[in-house]
């Protein structure tokens, strides 16, 4: 068989069910290969679409996300998503087709260094010099991004490596790097004095990151916190890591974070990290973040041990491990009060007057309407915060949201991801007007596929958090955040044969989310809000989280 | 106080592994000091010199060099690994 043949077999054999793709003329012989082959391919309408769709596909459901596209624009086209996986240490792996190694160097048509121009995108880039290499090369990289923290891998494959014979081997499926979860050695010195620091604690935090979901230990996590009754705060990614029913959760900590995560972060005497990475929008300023704490710092990346936060006591390991190992019951019921008291006192309030949509409010009521087990994709901006801060989730695998390179146009294909990933669960979208437009031909891989997504437009007519920062710290210099000239979305889903709806008025909210969750396919509701509508709290840049800026509501002025 | 370091690391024979080293070193924020690079005699990989300079923690690049996956093994010349551990 030739190698295009081979790459469709093993992946094939590895359980590859969806690949998401767009072709050309250097990965031909693998397209060849797909054609008729178990694997369904997704064709997508932009490779970055094709990419992001990967990440939604393996982030909803916890499985590798695989894409395709082909060698020069194919490939770089694929390089924002790929930077996004890394930042979000999501396991993808990237297969780009190259230009034949007989022409390789010579600035052949649509030929690009993509090994160098990945390199720093993925956790490791391979070439394919050898079709014999192949199977082993498309192992090691399924294996290196599952393994550890999980990220993107990109395979570059010559176009004569790929249409060259090759003898078949049945793949080897090499085992993800895990440790055994009773396996605690060379761990006990810090587990005990992990247990002492939170022994002598008065005021302990649980800090959830991402990489608690990732380890597969949300059992124990949330069977420590129910032991030992430490408040907790997640990060963007961690959100639906708690058990709703925990008293003790405080919601998102960080730039946009609830007042009550923030200010008992502040307060904190001892910060239990636990896979998170005190990423900058979640410390403010770092010098001044939660001055007062001693740290333990648990995570399987061990650059991100001492990288920006000294850690008393850090570790290396499994959560699912360590966790049940740290467990002790103590006695912190002051410190319970004081954070439920932060609680009460820094409660959102929706009792907006007026006829206008409220967009905390609006995305309550869909968080309230939506069915179980949902999957919300959001896209970068205003939107993105109010989805944290005001609708609730189960599993972080229904919060799907570039935190970490924070990529507008995420959301669209991040859905149509999630649906095919979870086709019995319901897969939601809301995104912003500026956002929206950013991967806005995806529409046409939703009626393709007739997948039935529910996108939800938040549009106020503008890049509404950068006129915010502009309004707040530009002297209202409102440069190019102008979107006033935005196309009519309803009509432009019904171009893709999407039906849809747009409000402007609270008291149409309720029929329309009705409307749209009744409808059996995809749909479109698009709701106008104010322009003057900011996100709040929100911590400035340089300061302290503590010093959080909480403009009143304008009818409270 | 900027700080130079050595490190020596043993990588893949790959023409990449160099590339990697060169580009995490810079991103992180060090100025590379020296470089030199040999082909192990059973050509089972290339080794590295690595002479640095920095005013940061040389535990933040020794951490993410240690990632790369060519890089098979990496030291830190002897009298900068007792200051690391400090």
């Amino acid at each position: 068989m030739t190698g295009a043949e081979l790459l469709i077999k093993l992946l094939t054999e590895r359980g590859v069910d969806s690949i998401f793709g767009y072709p050309g003329g250097a990965i031909m012989p693998i397209y060849d290969a797909l054609y008729q082959s178990p694997v369904k391919h997704y064709l997508c309408r932009h490779e970055q679409g094709g990419a992001f769709s990967a990440i939604g596909y393996a982030r909803a459901s916890g499985k590798v996300g695989v894409c395709m596209a082909t060698s020069g624009p194919g490939a770089t086209n694929l390089i924002t998503s790929l930077a996004d996986a890394l930042l979000d240490s999501v396991p993808v792996v990237a297969i780009t087709g190259q230009v034949s190694q007989a022409v390789a160097g010579t600035d052949a048509f649509q030929e690009v260094d993509v090994l160098g121009l990945s390199l720093t995108v993925t956790k490791h880039s391979f070439y394919v010099r050898n079709v014999n290499d192949l199977a082993a090369t498309l192992d090691e990289a399924f294996r290196l991004a599952q393994s550890g923290r999980p990220g993107p891998v990109l395979v570059d494959i010559p176009k004569d490596v790929q249409l060259a014979q090759v003898d078949y081997h049945p793949a080897r499926l090499t085992a993800v790097d895990t440790q055994p979860h009773d396996a605690l050695g060379g761990h006990l010195d810090a587990i005990a004095k992990a247990r002492a620091l939170l022994a002598a604690a008065q005021k302990p935090i649980a800090y959830i990151g991402g990489g608690v979901h990732m380890a597969d230990a949300l059992p124990e996590l949330n069977a420590f916190l129910t032991a030992t009754g430490i408040p907790a705060v997640t990060t963007l990614k961690a959100m639906g890591s708690v058990e709703k029913a925990n008293p003790h959760y405080l919601g998102m900590l960080g730039m946009h974070g609830t007042q009550a995560a923030n200010l008992a972060v502040q307060q904190t005497d001892l910060l239990l990290c636990l896979g998170a990475r005190f990423d900058d929008r979640v410390t403010g300023n770092l010098k001044k973040f939660a001055p007062e704490a001693k740290v333990i710092h648990i995570d399987i990346d061990p650059a991100e041990i001492n990288k920006l936060r000294f850690a008393e006591v850090a570790m290396l390991g499994d959560l699912k491990a360590l966790l049940p190992a740290m467990t002790a019951a103590g006695d912190y019921r002051a410190w319970q009060a004081h954070c439920a008291a932060l609680k009460q006192q820094y409660g959102w309030r929706y009792d907006h007057p007026g006829e206008r949509i409220y967009a905390p409010l609006l995305l309550k009521q869909l968080s309230e309407r939506m069915p179980d087990n949902s999957v919300v994709s959001c896209d970068v901006g205003q939107h993105q915060m109010w989805v944290a801060q005001h609708m609730s989730f189960n599993s972080p695998r229904n919060h799907l949201s570039s935190g970490g390179l924070g990529t507008m146009g995420f959301g669209l294909p991040a859905a149509i991801g999630a649906k095919i990933s979870r086709p019995q669960d319901t897969s939601v979208l809301v995104t912003g007007d500026g956002s929206f437009m950013m991967n806005v031909q995806e529409l046409a891989t939703i009626k393709r596929f007739r997948l039935p997504v529910k996108i939800v437009v938040i549009d106020n007519q503008r890049l509404g958090m950068v006129k915010q920062w502009q309004q707040l710290f530009f002297a209202g210099r409102y440069s190019e955040t102008d979107l006033s000239d935005n196309p009519d979305f309803v009509s432009l889903a019904a171009a893709f044969a999407i039906p849809g709806h747009s409000i402007s008025h609270k008291d149409e909210v309720e029929s329309a989310l009705d409307a749209m969750f009744s409808w059996p396919g995809p749909y479109l509701l698009h709701v106008r809000i104010d322009e003057t509508d900011n996100v709040w709290p929100l911590v400035p840049p340089g300061a302290a989280n503590h010093d959080m800026m909480t403009d009143l509501p304008q009818w409270e002025e | 106080m900027s700080h130079q370091h050595t490190l020596t690391i043993h990588t893949r024979h790959e023409a990449v592994a160099i590339e990697r080293l060169l580009q995490v070193t810079r991103y992180r924020g060090f100025t590379l000091a020296g470089l030199e690079l040999k082909p192990l005699a059973d050509v089972s990989g290339l080794l590295v010199t690595l002479s640095v300079v920095s005013d940061k923690p040389i535990s933040l690049l020794v951490n993410q060099l240690n990632k790369l996956y060519d890089v098979l093994d990496l030291e830190l010349h002897q009298a900068e690994a007792g200051a690391l551990r400090a």
